[in-house]
């Protein structure tokens, strides 16, 4: 347990939200090489957890969701926290507690998992996986910062941009495959083209690839908010100086594959290094 | 932390007078076999079978097959439940019901390969976006998509990843163009084709870049240097946009290789 989760996602529980998690599920059970049965097992218990974060914990009410992912030698942990009410008090149902199936549907597919309100309120849901034949991945040390991503507040609360996402995800391979798969789903959200959704794709995997030498702290960070038509991208916190071979990276030598892929883009310092700003826009007519 | 593992939520059918009638109607199937009783019991849980189906199952076609595993195990259910322990029924049900699923999903081979389902929507949102792009003169959302197909966005999502994965799908076989001529590769520029070497190069560069193709190195100039859009460029050599997208990330893909071993 000492070990650093993978992947921290922080977002609201808005209910288009469970999408981006299944996407990042999607992406660590394909580094893993997770069967297509392990990956539906993972998928299904998780997207119950979240299911309830988004019909259960706010009462109606936008609130924080975060969910971190573990890959452990022979399985893999999630844990879904919220900061909303907990599973055992509450009006619905006689008896309190939470309505529907969702949790004997979690217990039929964990190899274990529990339920609790820690003391600082909210609910945790903590499932783990049997995942026998998974690939190992590289393990991450270092601590993540209270809350996942670039800057800002977490999204969800206090109504601070509910609509963003935020991101930490470690190693590379695993962020290889989760970053794509998280932009792809955000820009789809924001009505963009298949055509410029893979414009998008082939941005998240430089920053993915290129990402190990440049962040500062052992977690990839990113932080995206969306209008329509539009991405807005924070990568960070990197080391002084990377943003900007982040940015020209890439396609080594033809024109560099970020700067002429996005719509705007800048290095802003943050801290003790500095952050990449990206901006992608649809632009079609 | 406390634990509330005691206090699970009640779930369907548990509530007081539905419990008494589900008591009877269990003890009239399981003691006696009345039969009526048991179809009583399915009706009643039907809506329990068809939700867990759609969310273990989601996407799997046919769905009317995997309906009917999920609804087998609750006929396993019906006659294993113990009423006496008070548990209520539907906790009971759903491990049965989803290892119903699980076996059925095992023994279709999803344990070894990709379920072929993915596989074939992959191709049907390929074809379906060429179609919607020559009919509208630009690629369709992922909406447009979904709405097109009646699939889930999730479905369109995991499609537009997948193209990279399956090569079975034949993506590189020639497509036709909007006027229905189908081009061949060979017909459109020669391997050696040195017309498109790429500008801004340095030296190693130039060297890693011989090791890619010359469609690819075209596809790269006409993204990168040229700045046309992938649907651009799927027309103008007669691929489809997401072929194109494809080839350009396994390209970039092969350059950073390259670049890092040298």
């Amino acid at each position: 347990m000492a070990s650093a989760p993978n992947v921290c996602l922080s977002l609201s529980n808005r209910p288009e939200n469970v999408l981006v998690v299944r996407q990042v599920l999607t992406g660590v059970a394909e580094c893993l090489g997770l069967n297509a049965l392990e990956s539906n097992d993972l998928n299904t218990a998780v997207s119950e957890a979240c299911n309830n974060v988004v019909m259960h914990a706010y009462d109606g009410e936008e609130g924080p969701m975060d969910v971190r992912v573990y890959a452990l030698a022979d399985g893999v942990r999630v844990v879904v926290r919220d900061r909303g009410r907990g599973i055992g008090g509450g009006e619905d149902g006689e008896g309190g507690g939470r309505p529907g199936i969702g949790m004997p549907v979690i217990e039929a597919l964990t190899r274990e998992a529990s339920f609790e309100e820690p003391a600082d309120g909210g609910t945790e849901v903590r499932m783990e996986f049997a995942t026998p034949d998974a690939r190992p991945v590289e393990p991450v040390g270092g601590a993540v910062p209270a809350h996942a991503g670039a800057g800002g507040s977490a999204p969800g609360r206090d109504g601070d941009d509910a609509g963003a996402v935020a991101l930490k995800v470690a190693p590379e391979a695993i962020a290889r495959a989760v970053l794509p798969r998280v932009l792809s789903t955000l820009a789809a959200r924001a009505h963009f083209s298949t055509d410029r959704i893979s414009d998008v794709q082939l941005v998240a995997d430089v920053l993915a690839a290129r990402s190990g030498e440049s962040i500062d702290g052992s977690h990839l960070g990113m932080r995206v908010s969306l209008a329509p038509r539009s991405l807005e991208v924070l990568i960070g916190p990197l080391h002084a100086g990377r943003g900007e071979s982040l940015m020209s990276a890439a396609a080594d030598g033809l024109a560099p594959v970020v700067e002429r892929l996005t719509d705007a883009v800048r290095v802003a310092p943050a801290d003790s290094g500095e952050t990449l700003e990206l901006q992608l826009v649809d632009r079609r007519p | 932390m406390p634990s509330v593992t005691a206090k699970r939520p009640s779930s369907a059918g548990s509530g007081s007078s539905t419990a008494k009638d589900s008591r009877q109607l269990f003890a009239r199937w399981q003691k006696h076999g009345d039969p009526t009783a048991r179809e009583a019991l399915v009706r009643q849980y039907m809506p329990l079978v068809r939700s867990l189906a759609r969310r273990y199952g989601r996407s799997s076609e046919p769905f009317e097959d995997l309906l009917q595993v999920a609804s087998l195990g609750l006929l396993k259910a019906l006659d294993r439940y113990d009423a006496e322990r008070g548990h209520p029924f539907a906790s009971f049900a759903v491990p049965t019901i989803l290892g119903e699923m699980r076996r059925y999903f095992r023994d279709s081979g999803w344990a070894v390969h990709v379920p072929r389902g993915a596989q074939e929507r992959a191709l049907k949102v390929r074809t379906a976006q060429e179609r919607l792009s020559n009919e509208h003169g630009r690629a369709p959302t992922v909406n447009q998509l979904a709405e097109y197909l009646e699939y889930d966005t999730e479905d369109v999502i995991d499609a537009l990843q997948a193209v990279e994965a399956y090569e079975t799908l034949s993506l590189d076989a020639p497509r036709p163009r909007a006027d229905g001529e189908v081009v061949p590769y060979g017909a459109t520029f020669g391997e050696n084709d040195a017309r498109y070497e790429l500008v801004e190069l340095d030296a190693t560069v130039t060297a890693v870049l011989k090791h890619l193709p010359a469609r690819e190195r075209l596809i790269l100039r006409m993204r990168f240097v040229e700045d046309l859009t992938q649907t651009e460029i799927a027309e103008r050599i007669g691929l489809s946009q997401m072929q194109v997208s494809r080839l350009l990330r396994r390209s970039l893909e092969q350059l950073r290789t390259l670049a890092h071993a040298g």
